[in-house]
């Protein structure tokens, strides 16, 4: 299990653990339960640990990404290392169904905005409620 | 004692490092072995990453399709003594019958995989080669090339 952590309405989960393919996988379904636990509105994934991204993490990243899109969540993609970066984009890989954020403020704002916050087709959240 | 054959003619006698692949683990042993390789002959942060995700793009290949097989790493030099890195990733599998259009990307026979594989290893590394035989297997031979200061 990687440790979460809720954050108002948004889930927060900073990655700090190598992601071999077995993690990833069970990060997916791990991430699926708790959006529908918490009723997140969107999970903030802090990658600024992690230091290598190849295609098949980033594959399962936009998966889950779509998976928690259909749930009415939106995913936010935070703090990407300036080398991973490189060779993500020298690689060619795409990650889709994603926003992008620098830090955590950023992916904060990037989570609650009204409309898409980057990501095509999603359709803006309802109003929100405060308790 | 008889010379040993990964596959391809590759003998792990003439490699610093050999790494076996055999179980999804390995895959990530790969990756951190060779980033401290990389890290200890003085690549940059950036090239050590490139060349860290390239092997686990290799090794995965190799888990995914043919189960086993190995990763092999070596110290080398280019033409005025430019220090590099190689790395051999074999096995003994099924092979590839579309090298070419393995290499254009957006390709794969494996449901799980962006199908870049390949081509994003080739664009990362300085030097790569490929070869395959269906039913005999697939080698790969990548190498980084340490930046001059």
């Amino acid at each position: 299990m990687v440790p979460t952590i809720r954050v108002s309405d948004c889930l927060l989960v900073p990655i700090q653990v190598d992601l071999d393919d077995a993690t990833v996988e069970r990060l997916q379904q791990q991430l699926l339960r708790e959006i529908e636990a918490e009723r997140a509105q969107a999970v903030i994934l802090d990658v600024s640990m992690v230091d290598v991204i190849d295609s098949y993490i980033s594959y399962t990243i936009s998966e889950t990404a779509s998976m928690a899109r259909l749930m009415g969540c939106r995913t936010v993609l935070c703090g990407i290392r300036p080398h991973v970066a490189l060779t993500l984009a020298q690689m060619g890989v795409r990650l889709r169904n994603v926003a992008f954020a620098r830090d955590l403020e950023h992916a904060l704002i990037l989570a609650r905005r009204r409309g898409t916050g980057g990501v095509p087709g999603i359709a803006p959240p309802g109003p929100r409620v405060r308790g | 004692m008889p010379r040993q054959d990964l596959g391809f003619g590759v003998d792990p006698e003439s490699y610093d490092i050999v790494i076996h692949i055999r179980r999804e683990q390995d895959i990530a042993t790969a990756r951190q072995v060779v980033k401290n390789f990389a890290q200890e002959n003085g690549f940059s942060l950036a090239d050590v990453t490139k060349v860290t995700t390239a092997v686990s793009e290799l090794a995965r290949n190799v888990y995914r399709y043919a189960g086993t097989g190995s990763v092999c790493l070596r110290r080398t030099t280019r033409d005025h003594g430019t220090p590099g890195l190689e790395i051999v990733a074999v096995d003994r599998g099924p092979g590839i019958s579309d090298v070419a259009r393995v290499l254009a990307g957006g390709f794969s026979t494996y449901e799980r995989s962006l199908g870049i594989g390949l081509a994003g290893v080739r664009r990362l590394m300085d030097e790569f080669e490929i070869r395959s035989e269906p039913g005999a297997g697939t080698l790969v031979r990548v190498t980084k090339y340490r930046r001059s200061l």
